[in-house]
């Protein structure tokens, strides 16, 4: 029934599987390394995770050979839009392999919630006592996030361009003589891109193995907060380590939030885009405003120490705008402020082009310019107006969908918080939870989700609706919608 | 600069219009023998002077057409204004109460939100009573006029799509304004007195018969009773304010429609049809819950669940019992309710109905596109294709409205409250709604307790969400005061 030939499906599904395969090739080669750690320190996971390598082989293997066709390798539209939602699913069921097969023996809904959560770089986790957790265990989380991230980084540039999802068209190479932000060799640019996101990582590490994180916590870390995921090595989050580890991750979180593309090229012609990139700015200003805020909150109205206030709102703001969900201590007894402020935050993001999730960057400063446009309008209705982005003109097909996707994020928010609601979660659980999933931030507010593992508590359909609403977010909602319209499928 | 003197001009009608409103508390009062009545009197002395003041100051301003700028300018500064006058029997009658609260009590009055911070209503003096109601009822007045000849004029949040509907292009504002009042008035007038009978039948007494008719028709929702509606413990008089809510957020030009026997236009109406749909669908959903869930017999779980679907949708907020005891799944659905709000050309508030259909015919149109993009798609309503502009209005709209609900829920928690009365609270005032949705602020909750900034930061909420924002976002823009 795969066969085009044989009727029904209009479109190619070989390039589909093929890619498929590749992805999940390259999973089963990432589990590897958990488990030549596993062996080298006897920790006693290395069956399993050999096990989901061979298993995980096996299937990317049938995969790619299935999908193998003649002629060079190309996905159009719709292949693409398969391609981005099967992948993500693919790999993160067959990441929850050694989940479940692992000394922790996790449950099916557990381990998949887990390992989708960490494949959309979300980070919100079900598990507990991950002081004492095997160390394979710890960095395979941290590694499905970094795998995460770096596909993130690989599909916006390669993947979402090319399905004109949220105004992501304009990134896309053939039109760079109207906006031109990205460079046209595309795949030179992705193996850049990616180069930079791994030194990051290496760099990071290094710097958090001598702010005093032993060797396993600091690449777990240094790889969490690149790929702005947020598993921790500790139940007490980043609350367990120093200050200056805190402020580095602080650091490692802004950059995994802002769009790499600007430093693989800082300067073009004579201008420095990073000084003239209006998103980046607007999201360093987002930062501010709200650490300010919380800043303001917890030294006035809470009562902590200025030095203290000061770190743990800038922790919070970029940690959740980056969509990283890292914690520095529960915000149980802290009044609702950093609640709200945290809830609100998770729909806006980081910039585009980033491993952040939620709305982002971009599309806001698109949303304001409307905004502006429409009062304008208002005032002269005769009058012409158009809208830019970094000083170059939006075409009108990309408003369209920046308005059209930030319909579609509320709508499928308010789906998933209703359907929590219906499995049984209290209203604050389940829009803070549905919140924390679509925007792919992870951590959520109130005495359930937003204490540490809190997750673990949820019913089993509650987890489930989450891990579909993760996978929604990270795939700016378009695919698995696309997906369920009835006109895909048929022609 | 703009010319302020036909604005003041009609601020001061309004005003003077206003005074007259007065003599009924007036004479209820005087007629109870309480001792409010003098307060009432001469506040409405008060505002008459002014009113009149400001009428023949400019009264040689002969023209009487308001430009779009003018316009603005009255529907913002009269609602203000009308809130500053409306405090006055509060603040200095019997109740004494602080300015704050007063200044609370009278912009909740008069953008029909009714959010209450007043105890023991039932044992307060008739005067005051009929005056939050008659608040309500001329804040229905002002939404009608706004919506049926500002806002689509000005094309806020998309209700360009309403202007042939309403009157011809070529009307001014004054003219148009005129028919309104002949027209969707009268049809105002009208229901409010058939609700006022209604009521006094299921057995009401006058009095809270007319106060009631007057909330359920402006969708406002003071009630005589701490309790609500459900101090009665009566079916029918449930199901006339039910009737009551739900005729005040149907579009009064449908029922103008009906009064002059044109049915085929009410049948062709989609929002009308997905108003009532999604009462429907939101209603059975929430009773089918509590019957299953919490085991409730399912006539009065219907009766409950309709009336709380109504009530929360057009903003109204009178509640038969206290839903916030309905915990999960109604709770959830009661929340995202408040957002969406009655149809275009009720006194309801929220988003409106013939947005949420443009919003979802957008985002269908959008997923359509993905699939095939050089296709041209636009969208439609009521069957007729609706311009880009409109659709991106209103998304602009939406936006917006999100954007102040995240930004009143952060003040609201930043001056101390907690994160789901914030929530609530902050959506409820924007939706011009007067029962908060959350579990600890119940629809029968009164805000009295709240911090004094919240009061203040809710107060600027309603007139924000009164004026569909950009009415007053508008006063705002630097191209607002150049000429």
């Amino acid at each position: 029934m795969f066969c085009p030939e044989a009727g029904g499906f209009l479109f190619d599904l070989r390039p589909v599987l093929f890619a498929n395969g590749l992805l999940i090739s390259v999973l089963a080669v990432a589990m590897g390394v958990p488990l030549l750690l596993d062996l080298a320190i006897g920790g006693g996971e290395s069956r399993a995770f050999a096990a989901s390598a061979a298993i995980s082989l096996f299937i990317g293997f049938a995969l790619t050979l299935s999908g193998r066709g003649s002629g060079p390798f190309g996905l159009n539209g719709r292949q693409a839009f398969l391609f981005s939602a099967s992948g993500a699913t693919l790999a993160g069921l067959l990441g929850a392999l050694p989940l479940m097969l692992g000394s922790r023996h996790l449950r099916l809904i557990d381990a998949v919630f887990e390992s989708i959560s960490a494949i959309t770089t979300t980070g919100a986790t079900v598990m507990t006592g991950l002081d004492q957790a095997p160390a394979a265990i710890l960095i395979w989380r941290a590694l499905l996030q970094w795998l995460g991230g770096a596909g993130v980084i690989a599909a916006a540039l390669l993947l979402l361009p090319m399905l004109r999802i949220g105004g992501m068209q304009i990134f896309r190479s053939e039109t760079s003589e109207r906006v031109e932000l990205m460079p046209t060799r595309l795949p030179r640019l992705v193996g850049k891109l990616l180069t930079l996101y791994a030194g990051l990582t290496l760099l990071l590490s290094l710097a958090l193995s001598l702010a005093g994180m032993n060797a396993l916590e600091a690449i777990c870390h240094a790889m969490s907060s690149l790929s702005t995921g947020g598993f921790s090595t500790s139940d007490r989050s980043l609350a367990k380590f120093s200050s200056l580890a805190g402020w580095l991750c602080v650091i490692g979180m802004l950059l995994g939030g802002t769009n790499l593309a600007l430093f693989v090229n800082p300067k073009r012609g004579k201008k420095w885009r990073l000084l003239r990139d209006t998103q980046l700015r607007w999201y360093l200003a987002t930062i501010l405003a709200f650490a300010l805020l919380l800043t303001f909150w917890y030294w006035a109205v809470v009562g902590q120490l200025p030095q203290r206030a000061v770190e743990q709102a800038a922790f919070q703001s970029v940690s959740i705008l980056s969509t990283t969900g890292f914690r520095l201590s529960d915000d149980v007894g802290w009044g609702g402020f950093p609640q709200v402020t945290i809830f609100v935050m998770s729909f806006i993001g980081g910039c585009i082009g980033s491993t952040a999730g939620g709305i982002k960057i971009f599309r806001y400063e698109v949303l304001f310019a409307i905004s502006r446009l429409h009062v304008a309008r208002m005032l002269h209705p005769h009058g012409v107006f158009s809208v830019s982005f970094n000083r170059l003109r939006l075409p009108e097909s990309v408003l369209r969908s920046v308005l059209g996707f930030f319909m579609l994020y509320f709508v499928c928010f308010a789906l998933l918080s209703t359907g929590l609601a219906i499995v049984g979660l209290d209203p604050l659980s389940s829009l803070s939870a549905a919140a924390a999933a679509i925007g792919n931030v992870g951590r959520g507010v109130g005495p359930v989700i937003g204490v540490a593992g809190g997750y673990h508590a949820l019913p089993d359909a509650a987890k489930f609706l989450l891990a579909i609403g993760m996978l929604v977010g990270r795939l700016e909602l378009a695919p698995v919608l696309v997906l369920l319209l009835a006109g895909f499928w048929k022609d | 600069m703009i010319d302020l003197r036909p604005v003041l001009w009609g601020i001061g009608l309004i005003l003077s219009l206003f005074a007259l409103a007065m003599a009924a508390p007036a004479l209820v009062d005087w007629q109870a023998r309480d001792p409010d009545w003098p307060i009432f009197l001469a506040s409405g002395c008060a505002c008459l002077f002014a009113g009149q003041i400001l009428v023949f100051a400019n009264l040689q301003v002969r023209t009487r057409q308001f430009s779009v700028r003018q316009g603005i300018l009255l529907a913002v500064f009269g609602w203000i204004t009308l809130a500053l006058a409306g405090c006055l029997p509060f603040r200095f009658g019997q109740l004494h109460l602080s300015f704050t609260d007063a200044i609370f009590e009278s912009v909740a009055g008069v953008t029909a939100t009714a959010s209450t911070q007043l105890r023991h209503l039932d044992q307060m003096s008739p005067g005051i009573l009929l005056w939050r109601a008659l608040l309500q009822w001329i804040g229905g007045i002002g939404v009608l006029a706004l919506s049926a000849a500002v806002l689509p004029d000005l094309n806020v949040g998309g209700m360009l799509l309403f202007r042939s509907e309403t009157a011809r292009l070529d009307d001014r504002l004054i003219q148009r304004m005129r028919r309104l009042l002949s027209g969707i008035l009268t049809v105002y007038l009208c229901l409010t007195l058939l609700l006022f009978l209604l009521l006094w039948i299921a057995g009401m007494t006058p009095l809270t018969a007319l106060i009631h008719a007057m909330g359920s028709i402006s969708c406002g929702g003071f009630s005589s009773s701490d309790q609500s509606i459900g101090h009665w413990h009566s079916p029918a008089i449930d199901w006339v304010i039910l009737l009551g809510m739900a005729l005040g957020g149907a579009p009064f030009i449908l029922h103008w429609q009906i009064a002059r026997g044109r049915w085929r236009q009410v049948a062709g109406n989609s929002q009308l049809r997905w108003y009532l749909g999604l009462i429907l669908l939101a209603a059975l959903a929430i009773t089918l819950w509590l019957v299953i869930a919490q085991d409730a017999k399912p006539l009065p779980a219907l009766r409950h669940s309709l009336f709380a679907v109504t009530s929360v949708l057009t903003g109204t907020g009178f509640a038969t019992w206290d839903w916030s005891r309905w915990t999960g799944f109604p709770l959830a659905i009661l929340f995202l309710l408040t957002f969406v709000g009655g149809c275009a050309g009720s006194t309801s508030g929220g988003l409106k109905i013939f947005r949420l259909q443009l919003l979802l015919a957008n985002a269908k149109l959008q997923l359509r596109r993905l699939l095939s993009p050089n296709a041209v798609l636009l969208p439609e309503f009521d069957g007729r294709p609706v311009s880009e502009e409109i659709g991106e209005s209103v998304l602009g709209y939406l936006f917006v409205y999100i954007l102040s609900f995240a930004l009143l829920a952060m003040a609201l928690s930043l001056v101390g409250m907690e994160f789901a009365p914030a929530l609530g609270a902050a959506a409820a005032a924007l939706a011009n709604l007067g029962a908060t949705i959350s579990p600890s602020l119940g629809p029968l909750a009164s805000f009295a307790l709240l911090p004094t900034a919240a009061k203040w930061l809710l107060a600027a909420g309603m007139i924000f969400g009164r004026l569909e924002f950009f009415l007053l976002l508008a006063l705002f823009s630097r191209n607002f005061w150049r000429n």
